[in-house]
């Protein structure tokens, strides 16, 4: 166990550095993303787009 | 309680992330990617750092070339990823199984009988660093360690017998590579080519080189630039076993 810790151990700090950068980067997107399509929710756009006037005529 | 599931999804995913890193770091260890890789790592740290600020100009820019920079990953690495695949596919998960002792009295047998009709030969056995870089100076062969196979390699006036082979696992990875000469001026002037390629490769590498004279059929081996000459074959066996894998017996 001791072996596997200190073998190419440099290796494992940088891959952890890295996962740890990235896993926050995305994360961070990720939230941002969430919080846009919230706005838009609020803001109606969404809503008005889905509106059916575009030419669709319900079926009957 | 959602605390705690968020932090363990977390480094779950942490976890997955790290062990995908260091895979892909181990495999360039040792290649010519490595560099361009590193290269890769700071552009990325740099788009960051550029997004964090709010550069938009010089972010808009890394967002444009990052696309063209997948398709440069895929040609630049095109051997190693093809290298890589194949791996997964069959040698790495054979080392699970592969008999160490087996291999060993294998290139002993070869080595010995060699020696005895002193015809020279050299036998790189890989450990942590990978080898690729003198792999790709050689020719792909991709056979399973057996003796006679390895006297059959380094038979004189037969198309692979000059320069070295690579021992990757249980594989005989590749023939005729060429190893660097050592460069270190304290080493004896009657020392010849084959034996300074074992020395130099050895500086460089983790390897284990086994070296056969040509000139007295002596049995010698390369350990981090340092030369055991004349080794008997069980001496041979006992080196070899204690070094052979260092993740299991523990480093020199």
């Amino acid at each position: 166990m001791n072996n596997w810790f200190f073998n190419n151990f440099w290796i494992k700090i940088v891959s952890l550095i890295l996962a740890v950068i990235t896993w926050f980067y995305v994360n961070e997107e990720i939230v941002k993303e969430k919080h846009m399509t919230k706005q838009l929710y609020k803001s109606s756009i969404i809503n008005r787009v889905q509106i059916p006037s575009y030419g669709v005529k319900p079926i009957k | 309680m959602n605390d705690y599931i968020a932090i363990s999804k977390m480094l779950v995913e942490i976890g997955i992330l790290w062990f995908v890193y260091y895979v892909i770091l181990m495999f360039a260890r040792g290649t010519r990617g490595v560099y361009v890789l590193r290269g890769i790592i700071l552009i990325t740290i740099f788009f960051i750092i550029t997004k964090q600020l709010n550069l938009e100009r010089i972010n808009w820019i890394f967002t444009k070339l990052f696309a063209l920079s997948i398709l440069a990953f895929l040609i630049i690495f095109q051997q190693e990823i093809r290298r890589g695949l194949a791996n997964i596919g069959q040698r790495r998960w054979s080392r699970f199984f592969l008999k160490e002792s087996e291999i060993i009295s294998e290139i002993a047998s070869a080595c010995f009988l060699l020696s005895r009709k002193k015809i020279g030969a050299l036998i790189a056995i890989e450990r942590e660093t990978r080898l690729e870089n003198y792999i790709e100076s050689g020719i792909e062969i991709d056979a399973k360690v057996n003796s006679e196979l390895l006297m059959t390699i380094f038979t004189p006036n037969t198309p692979l017998h000059d320069g070295g082979i690579v021992i990757s696992g249980d594989r005989i990875t590749t023939t005729g590579c060429l190893f660097p000469l050592t460069q270190n001026p304290k080493v004896s002037s009657n020392l010849g080519t084959r034996h300074r390629a074992a020395l130099g490769i050895s500086e460089e590498t983790d390897a284990i080189v086994v070296i056969v004279s040509e000139e007295t059929g002596g049995v010698s081996v390369a350990i981090a630039g340092r030369l055991t000459h004349d080794l008997d074959r069980e001496a041979m066996e006992r080196v070899l076993s204690n070094l052979y894998r260092p993740d299991k017996k523990g480093k020199k």
